[in-house]
């Protein structure tokens, strides 16, 4: 009689387990990247400021802000759509070779239709690295951009 | 007199006009990745790729950051920066080199021109020759640049967790998708 207990007990908690596995991997696997509109910036910083930064050294600035979530605030200089319809928004100053370029999430690009260049804005976004040409140039990109106001 | 030197004007504007239209660039190229495989297919897009093309020699160039990439699955994009790519360690990846039948496409004319391109490509710190046809499209001013090619992930030492090793395709097919401006200096 008792030992029919423990066998029920230990049947009951391992199918219960095995679910709660179950369901986590799946959500898991599932998980969707996070859209940026929801998710409060690591840091908040000026156009100008980090691209100083990633000017003088590019290594040290890497350590700080790739994989983050900032909120980077400038002048809109250009406002880019490219041949699929998406839009960049780019930020800094216009006689500057150097820019901050937000790449803008599609769900969210709507709200960058409208910007003006030269306005201010703050666009938050996922620091992905600076890209610098000798031609064109350098860019700290931001991916999956939100205006932030 | 006068009229020499309107014609030497003339001439020295054409071939200012003309050297300041041999370059061409992107700042918002495509360039996305496919890998087919038994368990899921694997597709992400970067869509900040630079190009710059040079007309007049045929030099080509690519860059991307390689965190950049987005994916449809939250999962395999950490999996892809953390595990395979290495994206802390080698943020960048780039491609360096010529349409060797740089001579048989006319810039000046609209069409569509078959390119043979080959130069170096480095992606997870290792660079390797690479070789494709591609094509470029002159349309109204600009230049569509656009390839597929399969590469090897051996070749780029980019290691697959045994644990998946079957289920995962050991080649991945890129496709380079570049609308590309004149670029005014």
């Amino acid at each position: 009689m008792k030992r029919k207990r423990i066998k029920r007990i230990i049947f009951f908690s391992a199918a219960i387990i095995l679910v709660t596995v179950g369901l986590y991997a799946f959500s898991e696997y599932n998980r969707k990247v996070k859209d940026l509109s929801k998710v409060k910036a690591d840091m908040e910083i000026s156009a100008a400021d980090i691209l100083a930064e990633y000017e003088k050294d590019e290594a040290a600035s890497n350590q700080l802000y790739l994989d983050k979530v900032i909120a980077v605030k400038g002048t809109v200089k250009s406002l880019e759509k490219n041949d699929k319809g998406h839009y960049s928004v780019v930020l800094g100053n216009e006689n500057s070779m150097a820019s901050v370029r937000c790449s803008m999430d599609s769900i969210h690009q709507r709200k960058a239709e409208d910007l003006v260049t030269g306005s201010v804005v703050t666009v938050k976004g996922a620091c992905t690295g600076f890209n610098s040409n000798d031609l064109l140039g350098s860019d700290l990109i931001l991916n999956r951009c939100v205006i932030q106001n | 007199m006068n009229k020499r030197i309107i014609l030497l004007a003339v001439l020295l504007t054409g071939t200012l006009m003309m050297k300041a239209q041999d370059k061409y660039f992107t700042r918002n190229g495509t360039i996305t990745f496919y890998s087919k495989a038994p368990l899921e297919n694997i597709e992400a897009q970067n869509k900040s790729v630079t190009c710059v093309l040079d007309t007049k020699t045929g030099n080509l160039q690519f860059a991307l950051m390689m965190k950049g990439f987005e994916f449809e699955k939250a999962l395999m994009q950490e999996h892809f920066n953390e595990n395979y790519i290495e994206s802390h360690k080698y943020p960048k990846s780039d491609f360096k080199g010529q349409i060797v039948n740089n001579d048989a496409i006319d810039y000046s004319k609209d069409g569509d021109y078959t390119a043979k391109v080959k130069g170096k490509l480095t992606i997870h710190g290792e660079t390797r020759d690479v070789e494709t046809l591609g094509k470029i499209s002159v349309k109204g001013g600009k230049v569509i640049a656009a390839a597929d090619f399969i590469i090897a992930l051996e070749d780029y030492k980019v290691e697959i967790p045994k644990l998946v090793k079957d289920n995962i395709s050991k080649t991945v097919k890129i496709a380079v998708g570049c609308s590309l401006d004149v670029l005014k200096s």
